[in-house]
């Protein structure tokens, strides 16, 4: 989703999660974009209180478990029943359901398999996460104990700053476009 | 298997370190030495095998005082069985002549049966599924009558010979590896039998410990076992890259060239017949010895016709396949149907007594057929459900 | 909003604050190898070394350097197999079961023992391998076109279905592992001074920088892939359980295996942990956060899955004797009385007897003991396995073809060659990675410190 809006960013630190979600949830009240929050750790309520969408990746991962279940079942029909079928111990392989329990551990495999690895090629992608990738955090100590907040500044700077520092904010500054 | 040795003295000589094997049957307080062995201008297999008796020998003695002491040196034994009874299991089904004549062969043949909704069903009935066609083309049959083996070994002579099976070396044999893909089982006697342990209230421990032993003056069975080419093979099910499956002709294949070795078959046959090569024994110099096949010369023992099988594969029995596909390509050749005993396996061929036939099951007029036909015929383990192509004929005892 | 009841007693000791875990987790990565780290390296190298000659004289000469024979075809390799995926399976149901259970007192254990998962599978995994009589052709188990025909791979087989569950379990594993070690590399990239060190953490964190969106995926992705590692963990070891199970031979063939294999799993999974942790918290002095209450909980599980393993044992016997099939009598009677009685006692002592002492609270919150009874209870589950393969094949259906076993120097080479090769990657792990999960265990300091709890129970909680 692009921006149109280049209004300049303003960044606060804080040191604690407490103050921080409580600042989120005061400054969206009064109408603020809250655009970011980096943290050491997973904040409960954050989302929530920053309005971001509920994940898709858990849903994906359901259609990606889907597409292995199906790749399993193609594979062991393709394999045993069409193009070599054996005699192998006098199992039957007329059709692919009276040889189907034999496969069982073969579809369920690859069902978490192609589950677990596409959700995760997926969450590497959409987090833009990827080996030697420029850290993305743009103060190293927000992955120690402090939180770093990025909020659209519209209109008074100076009221902007006030706010913050009354909400808990260590520092503050602004981001130039 | 390690053994005692004695010292053996008549009239001043003494024979040292003789091997004593304990013989089931020998009568108490004798010994049998038997003279030939101990050569020493015999050549690679017959040299320094055994002690020389003829040193005990003093010309036109018929008898002579003789002292026997215990050595302390040990022998290592190479056999290649170290269990001798059935415990009490069916293995040999062995009858005297008066049950046979009584003709309830459902008593003294009795198949295996498995409750089912259906009712009682045999062995072959009680399926989980519909089984695969061995109607149409030849079925390939071997029927071993127990009654006529005699355990002499020429069968297991001629398929090493004929399948170009390794020789191993003594010391291999120790270890339980030798290479047999035919072997002969010989069971003794026990005094202590599943019958006479419910009469005499003895319990499973004690029972069970009683029957590994032999009877003092016991009863020998031989069976010649290889392959029986089950139709439900517990050996194919399991091999990871298919390198054994089953023939439309109900043959197990062995297929050298695809199995890697995890020996998941061998363990999971339940008549022990895989064989897996430890070793090169074509190239190994532990084996120059004794196997032919590590130099040109030697190698012309190998038959042509069939594969030297390479170090981490499995090999087995296989019905010599390699003489029923000449037997095929011939009748082809020359635009006719197989007569039955057109060709035969080697062991069939080599026995002596006729005890091994071999044939086509689903040729009416085959001898074989006729044989799956008898009373006394029955499948070995028929109740493990991995119906075999190979089937044994009662043995039955002229005894009272 | 952080409060956690007064009866539960406090995961994180002592006075901390978010920084201080920080700092207290990244030390030993950033700090040089103490002494005791050496000489448990060098040793565990030598061994690795060993076992890595013994098996190039296996794959150069043959199988036959090892004990087996032509009636036990499988023996030492198959039960170290087993045992090191057994081992592996409780790394997985700390990180997935327990969070799935919301039991935050994984979170101070599940970055180590995920880490002996995957050394642990990484051993095991070198046996289906260098057991097979021609390694060289071991892909033909992958189903990929040729020009045989083309010949595919036999999806009957259960050692094939192995090949998917391991294959499935090692890299999923891994790759759970890795998405939650990602805020920590990033942790220690930030505090990195030496270039080389901040270069390669640069590397291996991907450019995390604790997003609000990216935490929340990160939580949704954990979630899931709990949810799939939690069934993958019963189903792996179920169908490593299927080798045996779904045989014909007395004493393998048998339904019990897959429950009782997974609960064996499970228990000689966490003595692992415990054997590790114990070494692991003392040495890095990370009492606080790897405190008596977890080696309790763990405790409990081994007490727990040891008696469901006592149970099958039973069981086993019962249905032996009710099934009336006497090949399956004898199997256990062999068992019980035959040559490799000692080998059925010990596993019975190590694996019944033992874990009953847990009973008692004074005994499960005891360091030494437990540090005991982890080694023994392993040692006892080595033996089930042993006993499992080579007495039930060392006599099974015909006598004629009765044998013995006993190993080789290469046999027994190889397998302290895993063990070495197992502490050499653990040992390189405690170096390199942080041994806590630090990003998830700050989330439960303000509910559970102990200083905070202290706070709560004084004032109310807010």
């Amino acid at each position: 989703m692009g921006h149109t809006k280049h209004n300049p960013i303003v960044r606060a630190l804080f040191n604690d999660d407490d103050i921080v979600l409580d600042a989120v949830k005061d400054l969206r009240s009064n109408g603020f974009s809250v655009n970011e929050v980096y943290s050491p750790f997973p904040i409960h309520g954050l989302d929530e209180a920053m309005g971001l969408k509920r994940t898709r990746l858990s849903t994906a991962a359901f259609f990606y478990g889907l597409v292995g279940l199906f790749f399993a079942s193609w594979l062991t029909y393709y394999t045993m029943i069409v193009d070599w079928p054996q005699n192998i111990g006098g199992k039957p392989n007329a059709y692919w359901f009276v040889n189907m329990p034999s496969f069982v551990p073969i579809m369920f495999e690859l069902t978490v398999f192609f589950a677990a690895h596409l959700m995760c090629w997926s969450y590497f992608a959409v987090n833009g996460l990827y080996p030697g990738a420029k850290a993305q955090n743009p103060d190293p100590r927000t992955t120690d104990d402090h939180f770093l907040m990025e909020v659209e500044l519209e209109g008074d700077e100076a009221a902007l700053t006030a706010k913050l520092q009354e909400l808990g904010a260590l520092e503050i500054s602004k981001l130039e476009e | 298997m390690n053994g005692t040795t004695i010292n053996i003295t008549v009239d001043g000589t003494t024979l040292e370190n003789v091997p004593v094997w304990i013989q089931p049957g020998q009568t108490q307080g004798s010994i049998g030495l038997a003279l030939g062995y101990g050569r020493t201008e015999a050549g690679k297999v017959g040299n320094n095998v055994g002690v020389n008796a003829n040193e005990l020998l003093a010309p036109a003695v018929n008898y002579a005082e003789a002292t026997v002491v215990a050595s302390e040196v040990e022998h290592g034994f190479a056999s290649v069985q170290l269990a001798h009874t059935m415990m009490g299991r069916k293995i040999v089904n062995e009858i005297n002549l008066p049950t046979f004549l009584s003709g309830n062969a459902k008593e003294w043949n009795e198949k295996p049966t498995f409750e089912s909704y259906k009712g009682p069903l045999s062995s072959f009935e009680a399926n989980l599924w519909d089984d695969q066609d061995h109607e149409t083309s030849h079925m390939w049959n071997m029927s071993i009558d127990l009654n006529s083996c005699t355990g002499c070994g020429a069968c297991v002579v001629a398929c090493s010979l004929e399948n170009n099976v390794p020789v191993v070396g003594k010391d291999e044999v120790r270890r339980h590896r030798d290479m047999h893909w035919l072997r002969i089982d010989r069971y003794y006697s026990s005094d202590m039998t599943n019958e006479v342990a419910e009469e005499e209230g003895v319990g499973a421990i004690e029972k069970y410990a009683k029957m590994e032993v032999p009877s003092e003056s016991p009863s020998v069975v031989f069976q010649p076992v290889m392959c029986q080419h089950c139709n439900h093979a517990p050996c194919e099910t399991v091999c990871p890259v298919g390198a054994t499956v089953h023939s439309r002709e109900g043959l197990n294949h062995m297929a050298y060239n695809r199995c890697i070795g995890t020996r998941y078959c061998a363990n999971n046959c339940p008549y022990k017949v895989r064989r897996f090569n430890w070793f090169n024994y074509q190239v190994n110099d532990k084996f120059t010895d004794v196997n032919p096949s590590q130099d040109d010369y030697g190698r012309m023992v190998l038959n042509p016709d069939v594969t030297v099988r390479a170090r981490g594969v499995i090999e087995k029995c296989s019905l010599c396949i390699q003489r029923i596909q000449m037997g095929k390509l011939e009748a082809k050749k020359d635009g006719r149907q197989l007569t039955d005993g057109e060709f035969t396996t080697a062991c069939a061929q080599a026995c002596g007594s006729g005890a091994i036939v071999f044939g086509d099951v689903n040729n009416p007029k085959s001898e074989v057929s006729h044989l799956k036909q008898e009373e006394r015929a029955y499948h070995l383990l028929e109740e493990v459900g991995t119906q075999p192509s190979i089937f044994y004929q009662t043995k039955v005892r002229n005894r009272a | 909003m952080h409060y956690e009841s007064p009866v539960r007693n406090p995961l994180i000791l002592g006075d901390k604050s978010y920084s201080d875990i920080t700092n207290d987790i990244a030390k030993p990565v950033e700090s040089k190898a103490p002494r005791s780290w050496w000489i448990a390296f060098s040793i565990a190298f030598v061994m690795f070394l060993w076992g890595v000659g013994c098996i190039l004289y296996t794959i150069g000469t043959g199988i036959g350097v090892w004990g087996l024979n032509k009636t036990i075809d499988w023996a030492w390799d198959i039960t170290n197999f087993v045992w090191w995926v057994g081992i592996g399976h409780a790394g997985t149901l700390i990180s997935a079961v327990l969070l799935l259970f919301r039991q935050k007192w994984r979170m101070a254990i599940n970055r180590s023992a995920e880490a002996m998962t995957i050394f642990s599978v990484i051993q095991a995994g070198l046996f289906p391998l260098i057991h097979m009589g021609r390694i060289w052709m071991a892909y033909w188990v992958m189903p990929i076109p040729n020009q045989y025909g083309t010949l595919w791979v036999n999806f009957n087989s259960p050692l094939l279905w192995d090949v998917f569950a391991i294959s499935t379990y090692l890299t999923v594993s891994t790759v759970f592992w890795y998405v939650g070690l990602i805020p920590d590399f990033a942790m220690i990239r930030d505090r990195a001074i030496n270039p080389i060190q901040k270069h390669i953490y640069k590397l291996l964190s991907f450019g995390w920088g604790g997003k609000a969106k990216h935490w929340q995926r990160f939580e949704e992705v954990s979630l899931v892939l709990a949810g799939l590692a939690t069934p993958l963990v019963l189903s792996v070891h179920t169908i490593v359980s299927m080798d045996f199970a779904t045989s014909v031979i007395p004493g393998w063939h048998t339904t019990i295996f897959p429950p009782y294999f997974v609960a064996g799993a499970i228990f000689s999974g966490f003595a692992m942990v415990q054997t590790l942790l114990l070494i692991v918290r003392k040495i890095f002095k990370m009492e606080d956060y790897i405190n008596i209450e977890h080696i309790e909980m763990m405790n409990i599980v081994i007490m727990v899955t040891g008696s469901i393993v006592g149970v099958a044992y039973i069981t086993e016997l019962f249905i032996a004797w009710y099934s009336g099939v006497e090949y399956e009598q004898y199997a256990f009677l062999n068992r019980a009385t035959g040559p490799y009685w000692w080998a059925y006692w010990a596993m019975m002592s190590c694996n019944v007897f033992s874990p009953q002492f847990m009973w008692s609270k004074k005994l499960r919150t005891n360091l030494v003991f437990t540090f005991i009874i982890s080694i023994v209870v392993n040692i006892g589950m080595w033996f089930e396995r042993f006993v499992i393969i080579v007495t039930s094949l060392h006599r099974d259906y015909l006598p004629s073809s009765w044998s013995m076993f006993s190993p080789t120097f290469v046999d027994i080479g190889i397998f302290i060659g895993t063990i070495g090769f197992f502490f050499v990657l653990f040992l390189l792990y405690a170096r390199t990675f942080p041994v806590i999960a630090q990003a998830e265990l700050k989330t439960i300091l303000k509910s559970s410190g102990e200083n905070f709890k202290k706070h709560h129970d004084e004032h109310g909680a807010h």
